[in-house]
């Protein structure tokens, strides 16, 4: 028979030395960043590291080990060492941030209320797809207290969008606030619509 | 069957936690009832006095008591030549991609993460026997791994129910199986023995890492039982565990591309598999 049973290929890694993965992390070749930004999740002084090296890092991939790395680590400073490239220009770096920080929701919470009123519009928008996982109570108050400040058309877009999912009738008041303050805005009225639809469906299906 | 209350908040959310860190699985409140069955079955195994007395020894992994707390916590129902599509997909694309990068001869390395009690990796194993011409010019290695020892021991033992079995055509039982009453069939001592079974956690990459480099990964339906940190920690090892340009096959109902960013997606008649990028290392900046 052609099948054979080898024994084991690999080898465990040996313990990291933390100020050789320190270094490889912006010095090593792509393969060594790789090993780096997945070892520096379990040393001192690696969310500082990580968070310096994502600046300069340019490999997709490196790049998203180092994210993990950051949410593995999920200590408050790890948090906040993510949460500023949410204003990056660079748009896959942005959307690296915001995929790794839907990881970790509960780290995420405290910090959505300071997101939501940030001064810069992109951050507010890329702030409320971070509230499509919390519980709709939540969502809904965060999300319906955005809507009736809100100046920004795309950013109230994004706010129903995800209230179009996860909002609940609590927040129809401020659906229609918003409705009313942008009546020359044809795409969000439209979507507002929709979400108000959806919202009143699906509450009269809990009820029935 | 229980005379223990029902755990308090507290303890039930203590206990998640602690199977959350330990293997990635995820457990919240709709799965309150299962978690709570399979708790008082641990604790009256173990007289436990109380929640907080077994808590003890869960932590301190007393007599071994963490292997079997995660064995009650898997699921283990398969059966021979699941999603038999991968398998046709194995031998007329995934194969012969591999085969380009290897002289005749070389190793083809195949990975069953997790193979509960072994119908996925002797499923491959007699799928290959059958279906691909070339089997007897490689040398072909089958590592089926689980978190779970109870089930490593019974793909060991490799012996089947009518049920497991339900898939297979009689005369391919009758090759390589023996009957060993009317309920069970065993597969053949050949066959194995030519398939090596471990015990991994994949959100533990201390444990996927030994298991070296595979041609193609089979991981089928255990992303699902994972929250999406662990999902990308789990995608990371796999990822490592593959050979540049090697295939990791998913169940149907998952998508990598919603996990990660580290694989390709590879289209082909039969199944959508993804697939470790061929690209080498280089320098910084290229």
């Amino acid at each position: 028979m052609p099948l054979v049973r080898k024994t084991d290929k690999g080898k465990p890694r040996s313990e990291a030395n933390p100020a050789e993965v320190l270094k490889a992390l912006t010095q090593g070749t792509q393969d060594e960043r790789w090993a780096a930004a997945r070892a520096a999740a379990v040393i001192a002084g690696g969310v500082q590291a990580l968070a310096t090296a994502l600046r300069t890092e340019n490999d997709s991939r490196v790049r998203e080990a180092m994210f993990t790395s950051l949410t593995r680590i999920g200590t408050p400073e790890a948090v906040s060492a993510i949460l500023p490239l949410l204003r990056e220009d660079d748009a896959s770096l942005r959307t690296n941030a915001l995929d790794a920080l839907r990881t970790i929701p509960a780290a995420v919470r405290e910090h959505l209320p300071v997101l939501l009123n940030d001064e810069d519009a992109d951050v507010r928008i890329l702030s409320c797809e971070l509230v499509r996982g919390l519980p709709t109570e939540e969502a809904t108050t965060l999300l319906g207290a955005l809507l009736t400040r809100e100046p920004e058309a795309n950013v109230c877009s994004a706010a129903v969008d995800v209230l179009a999912e996860v909002g609940g009738p609590s927040v129809l008041p401020a659906l229609d606030a918003c409705a009313a303050r942008f009546s020359e805005t044809p795409f969000l009225r439209f979507a507002l619509k929709i979400a108000r639809d959806r919202i009143l469906s699906q509450s009269s299906d809990i009820h029935d | 069957m229980t005379e223990f209350p029902a755990l308090t908040e507290d303890e039930f959310r203590k206990l998640c936690d602690f199977l959350y860190r330990r293997t990635g699985m995820v457990f919240n409140e709709p799965k309150r009832y299962y978690v709570e069955r399979r708790v008082v079955e641990r604790m009256l195994a173990t007289s436990s006095a109380s929640f907080t007395d077994y808590f003890k020894r869960l932590r301190a992994d007393s007599a071994g008591e963490m292997e079997r707390f995660v064995n009650a916590f898997t699921v283990n129902e398969t059966y021979f030549n699941r999603e038999d599509h991968q398998l046709k997909c194995l031998t007329s694309d995934l194969i012969p991609q591999r085969l380009r990068h290897k002289k005749p001869g070389e190793l083809l390395r195949l990975w069953s993460v997790p193979c509960s009690t072994g119908e996925e990796p002797y499923s491959v194993a007699l799928w290959l026997l059958e279906n691909w011409p070339l089997v007897d010019d490689y040398e072909i290695e089958i590592v089926g791994s689980d978190i779970d020892t109870q089930v490593l021991e019974a793909a060991r033992a490799g012996i089947y129910g009518k049920r497991a079995l339900m898939r297979l055509p009689p005369s391919l039982i009758d090759k390589y199986f023996a009957q060993l009453d009317e309920q069970s069939w065993q597969i053949i001592a050949e066959l194995r023995e030519s398939v090596r079974f471990t015990q991994v956690n994949i959100v533990d990459e201390e444990q996927t890492r030994p298991h070296g480099r595979f041609d193609i990964i089979f991981c089928r339906n255990v992303l699902i039982y994972f929250d999406d940190a662990a999902r990308r920690v789990a995608a990371e090892n796999l990822y490592e565990n593959l050979l540049p340009g090697g295939f990791i096959c998913l169940g149907h109902a998952e998508s990598m591309s919603r996990i990660s960013a580290l694989f390709d997606v590879a289209r082909f008649e039969e199944a959508i598999v993804y697939q470790r990028p061929a690209y080498q290392g280089g320098s910084r900046g290229e």
